[in-house]
Parts: C-alpha cells; structure tokens; sequence
C-alpha cells in the first residue's frame, strides 16, 4: 500500500485517485463499495454485469477533484443501454480519463469520517454527519489519534445527530464495531503514514442493514 | 517530577532579590506574604542598598548569599533580570520565580525572554514565569505572590493559572468572600520552562491536591499534556477553563475534515479524551475549588431537589436538562414519606415540592425530613435544597443540614436559597467553615454538579 501512495506522489499528484484511496483505505479493513474501472463505456458495461445493477458511475481524471459540480456522476443506472449512454456523456467531460463503476449503495443515512493534521496535535480523526451538507451542518466529532475503540465510541455518541445512528426508517441501527474500527484505523494511519496529509470518506453509507460502507474517498497526499 | 520541582513548593530557605524597603512595592509586599503565611525557612533579602526589611537583614548582592540556597524569587525589571539569574545560579540556586512582566510586550523583551531560555538551558535551572504573578503552597506556608494577600487558607485544591489575575485578585476574593482554602497555586505566566503539563504533572503525585482547577490561555505542548492528563484524570479530577474558545481559525483546506478542524475543536477534542472537564465561565474557577473542597465527588448524575415554589421546580428542571443533569424518578418508598410529612392535597414526586410540608409542619421539620427520604433514596446521587429563609416563616437552625451531610457522606449535598439575603449570609458562614458549601444563585449548585 506504501506504493500507491510513492507512485502518486512520484507523478506530482495531489492526491490519491478515488479508486486508489479506497484501495488504500480497505487495506487497514476499512469497508469499500464494490467498484471497478473502465476506459470506455462498453467496458463500463462489463464492470456493471460483474457489480449487479444498478450501478454508479462516476467520471474520473487527476484533475477532476468536484465531480459533482461538473455533472461528473450519474446515479441508480438499471441497465447495460443506461450505463453505455451515461458512459459516452462522461467521457466527454474535460479531464475525464476513466469512468469508476460502482455498485449502487442503498441506504438513507450519510456519515463522514476523515483524518486532518494539526500542527501542534499532529493527527486528528473526525466523525459526523455526512453527505453534501457536511459543511453546513457542521455537526462532527474530533479525537487526537491514537483512538482507543473507547474513544471512537465516545465521538460517535457526541454528535447531535446521534439518533440517526439507532433504527431509522426501517433500516437497522448501525454496526458500531465496525464504525469504531474505521476511526482507529483513521488514526492509525495518521500515526504511521506520515505521506498521508488528510483523509476524507464522505459519504460513508450506512447499508440497511446498519454496516457502514466508504461510497466516496480522497486520502490528501503530503506537499513535496 | 518531586525532584525536579520539590524546591519550588517545599523550599528549606528562600531568596528574594529586588526586596524593597518601601510599602506597596511588588519586593515589599512578596516578603510580607511570606511572613504573613509564617514561612518556616529561611528568607534572604538582596539589594544593593542593604540595610534592613521588615526586621530582616539585606545582603548587598547575590554573590554574599550562603552556600545552599533552594529557591530564588526574582522581582526585577525584565532588564536586570538575565543578569541576575545567571548570579543566583553562579551560586548554585537551581530553582527561581521571574515576577517581571514587559518580556512578551516590546521587541528588547523577546530578546531579554531568549537569553533566559538559554541560561535555563545552559545551568539546567528550573523556572516559574517570568511575568508571574507568583505561586503558594500552604502546606509549606510557602508563597512567593507578590500582591498583598495576607494569610493564605490552606485546603486541597490546587490551581494552575495563565493569568496573573487568579494569583492575586481572584485569590483575594477566595480569601474574603468564600471558606475553602487552597493547597498549590501556580501562576505560569509566560510559560518559559515549567508549563501547564510539567505542573500538572507535579500535582498528579502531590498527596496535597485532591483536586485540579486549571485556567489556560494556550497548551505549549498539547499532546504531552493529553498523556498527562489521561493518566491524572483517573486517579483526580482536572477542570479546566480553556479560553479563546470562539477564535474563528478554520483552516483553509481541500479536504472536509481539515476544514472544519478549528483549532478549538481539537483542543475541545483533546480535553475530552484526556478527561478533563471543560468550564466556560470565570466565576465557575471559583464555584469547582469550592466545591472539590467539601463535597464527596458524585457517583452519577442523579440529582433530586426541593424547592418551595412551583416555578423554581419547573426552571430548574428545565436546567437540569440543559446541563446533562438527569432528574429520576424515586422509589416508592421515598414518596410515600414525602406523602406522610406533607399535607394530603399534594401530589409528592422528583423534585420536590417542599413549601405544602414546610408551611404546615414548620420549615426545618420539611427540609429536614424532605431532604433526607431523597438522601436516603438509592436513585439519587446528590441533593439539592433551595433553603427558604424569612423570619415570618421562621429561621431553622442549620444544624439539620450538617447532622444530614454527616449521615450521608457519600452523597454530594448542596445548599442554595430563596429570601432573605440576611439570611443566607449566615447561613453560609455558618455552614461552610464546616464543610457543607453553599451557593446564593439558585442555578449554581447545579451548574457545579455539572462539572464535577
């Protein structure tokens, strides 16, 4: 895994690609989405066959960090003529290389976790509410790594919020061993990659059946 | 950690250079302190004028100390102060207090500040401030404060401020105004070498200090502190008044997570882990070292009160939820003695509406038997009496709430009023010299029993 993280910073990058973060991230047993790549909107299409539909599929390129602000995602694709036609429009968009396919992740509730550093704290794991509101609701949690599963449950209960986290709308409460998992190993990380700069898993979905799954990543790589 | 910082808070003797002769003087009033506290170890006065202090001899200079001096309190302009440091540790003083402010202020004393760090450096000395208001330690009679405080109590809580106002006027206010007295006060000021996690780390093994009290401006070193902390949480309570606390300082960032990580989210983050309770108030400096003084520490946060009005029962409930405080329900035996001492029209439950049973029984009989069936009640943790005190109805004597906390030591129990100011002054001066501690603001006792 140190070699995604030398090759990325080899080429100048910024950051990890989506794809190659949440492979980073699943390493230390981080929960993915299942997803695969693709160079062309055929090949998107065998991703999908091998993924079960419906499908997500994304537009991915080093440059492009907001895909969302450029229309970058297509969303609940059911089908092979679905995925080939949003597949051509992707392609299209500037900086677009590849497409990433991925399954389409059920489940209502959004979190976000993420690694930050401080100067004088050094790592510093987040949790909160995630989704595209993150900012505006700005409700989170944070902890100096190294996180005991103590702490990690101590955050998780400190969020406004933190009722979503219990049955909600016919889906189960979510799983908070595995939750607690993924912020050690944030901090973990923080701990002894000193390569890494920042971590951000936003949304981290909660299944309907309360497992927790990393559906958006971008690990930050150190400048110079 | 004793060794390191032993001399500063059980000097065998002491130095005071700049000791003055006139009144009012900063090195007038330091060696009035110390007298006044009845230091028991020697006191070395130095200034070049000589002559005699207080019915103390002056020596003319450093260089005619004796051999063996523990402590030197240095009360110079910032200016003299280098050079007088580097004399006393010439004469093998290793430990010393820096009174002079004006180092951080003007560039000359960023400068002055730099030559000290690398004479402490240099002789390996130990050092409080500079720009301190000074440090006490009562269990040595010991303080080297130089704003006129006289006599200082001695008690169990012990205070780490970066503020030279809680050494002097907060102090001063603790000493007229309340009972409780204090164990070690130390007042870090610019933080040049003894920090807030070395003080801590001192009284973490201090058998004086029961209790920590902390009011910070900054953390010099935060993740040494978190270590610190973590590990003297558990054996004493730390509260801490952190400030700053609305500084925007949101990082600008790519990431979500850096953005949103201002600076006192972490810090916020950090005390959390390290188990330190955070206050927001000033005041609250104040009502934690009284109450670490007198109460046992809660063993939940079960509260139960009795108050003699409908409105305060209805507000206080309601604040009890704003602080985190939970008001159970109580075991139907507890209600079924509020029922027996009130009058039968009054539906009795938690909290407690005291005044029916009060009015008709007489005020000392309902508080007495109101508070003690929830004393007695294994859901509650602590207790809280809003004490009504008019002549009309009829002062009680306080003993009934010393003979109530004797019986049930385990159980925090704390005394606010309603009525007459008279009143509740002397119910305080009569109650917490014995150890049951009072508060003349109804939202208080529950704004404590919050943080500890």
């Amino acid at each position: 895994m140190m070699n995604l993280l030398k090759e990325a910073m080899a080429k100048g990058r910024a950051t990890l690609s989506e794809y190659d973060s949440k492979r980073f991230l699943s390493s230390f047993g981080i929960p993915v989405c299942r997803e695969g790549l693709a160079d062309n909107p055929d090949s998107a299409a065998a991703e999908a066959r091998k993924i079960g539909y419906p499908v997500v599929l994304k537009a991915c390129g080093a440059d492009l960090a907001h895909k969302t602000e450029v229309g970058g995602i297509a969303l609940n694709l059911k089908n092979i003529r679905d995925v080939r036609k949003e597949g051509l429009r992707l392609m299209k968009i500037r900086g677009c290389e590849t497409l990433l396919v991925q399954e389409m992740v059920k489940g209502a509730r959004e979190l976000v976790c993420g690694l930050t550093r401080d100067p004088q704290l050094g790592p510093c794991v987040m949790f909160g509410l995630g989704g595209v509101f993150t900012e505006v609701l700005d409700d989170v949690a944070f902890r100096i790594a190294p996180l005991t599963l103590g702490d990690a449950r101590e955050m998780i209960g400190e969020i406004r919020a933190r009722k979503m986290l219990d049955p909600f709308r016919g889906e189960a409460a979510i799983d908070q061993e595995i939750l607690g998992h993924v912020l050690v190993s944030l901090g973990r990380i923080g701990l002894e990659y000193e390569d890494v700069a920042a971590i951000d898993i936003n949304p981290l979905k909660v299944r309907p059946d309360g497992k927790p799954v990393a559906v958006d990543a971008l690990v930050v790589l150190r400048k110079g | 950690m004793k060794e390191e910082f032993g001399p500063f808070f059980e000097p065998k003797n002491v130095a005071v250079i700049g000791a003055s002769a006139t009144p009012g003087r900063p090195g007038n009033d330091v060696i009035r302190n110390i007298l006044a506290n009845e230091y028991r170890g020697e006191i070395y006065l130095v200034n070049p004028k000589g002559g005699e202090i207080l019915g103390l001899p002056v020596l003319p200079s450093i260089a005619n100390l004796p051999d063996g001096v523990e402590l030197a309190i240095i009360i110079l302009p910032a200016k003299d102060t280098p050079q007088a440091l580097r004399a006393c540790a010439e004469k093998g003083i290793r430990h010393a207090v820096l009174s002079a402010g004006g180092f951080a202020e003007v560039d000359q004393g960023v400068k002055i500040q730099e030559e000290l760090v690398e004479i402490i450096r240099e002789k390996k000395l130990r050092v409080i401030g500079p720009n301190t208001s000074g440090h006490t330690s009562t269990p040595h009679q010991f303080t080297s404060t130089f704003f006129p405080l006289g006599k200082i109590r001695r008690g169990k809580v012990s205070y780490i401020a970066q503020t030279g106002n809680f050494a002097t006027h907060t102090m001063k206010y603790i000493l007229t105004g309340e009972h409780f007295g204090v164990s070690r006060v130390i007042g870090l000021g610019n933080k040049i070498d003894m920090d807030e996690s070395d003080a801590l780390e001192y009284l973490a093994d201090d058998p004086e200090t029961s209790a920590i009290v902390m009011y910070l401006e900054s953390i010099k070193r935060p993740r040494k502190f978190l270590e610190i902390a973590r590990e003297v949480t558990r054996r004493k309570p730390v509260v801490m008044l952190k400030s700053g606390s609305t500084e925007a300082g949101k990082h600008a960032a790519v990431a979500h997570t850096a953005a949103m990580a201002a600076e006192d989210r972490l810090i916020d983050a950090m005390l959390r882990q390290a188990g330190v309770v955070r206050i927001w108030d000033y005041t609250h400096l104040i009502l934690a070292g009284k109450a670490f003084s007198m109460l046992p520490l809660p063993k939940g946060n079960r509260v139960s009160f009795l108050a003699p009005s409908g409105a305060m029962l209805v507000v206080l409930s309601d604040l009890c939820v704003r602080l985190g405080l939970d008001v159970p329900e109580i075991e139907p035996a507890t209600v079924r003695r509020l029922h027996d001492i009130s009058p039968p029209f009054i539906r009795m439950r938690n909290p407690v509406d005291i005044w029916a049973s009060a009015s008709v029984h007489g005020v000392e009989f309902g508080y007495r038997e109101g508070m003690e069936a929830v004393l007695k009640d294994p859901n509650i943790d602590a207790v809280i009496p809003i004490l009504m005190l008019t002549e009309d109805t009829g002062i009680p004597s306080y003993d009934f709430i010393l003979d109530l906390k004797n019986r049930y030591p385990d159980k925090p129990l704390i005394v606010t009023f309603s009525a007459d100011k008279k009143y509740m002054d002397e119910c305080k001066n009569y109650l917490e010299p014995l150890g049951v501690p009072t508060f003349p603001e109804i939202e208080q006792p529950f704004e404590v029993l919050s943080s500890v």
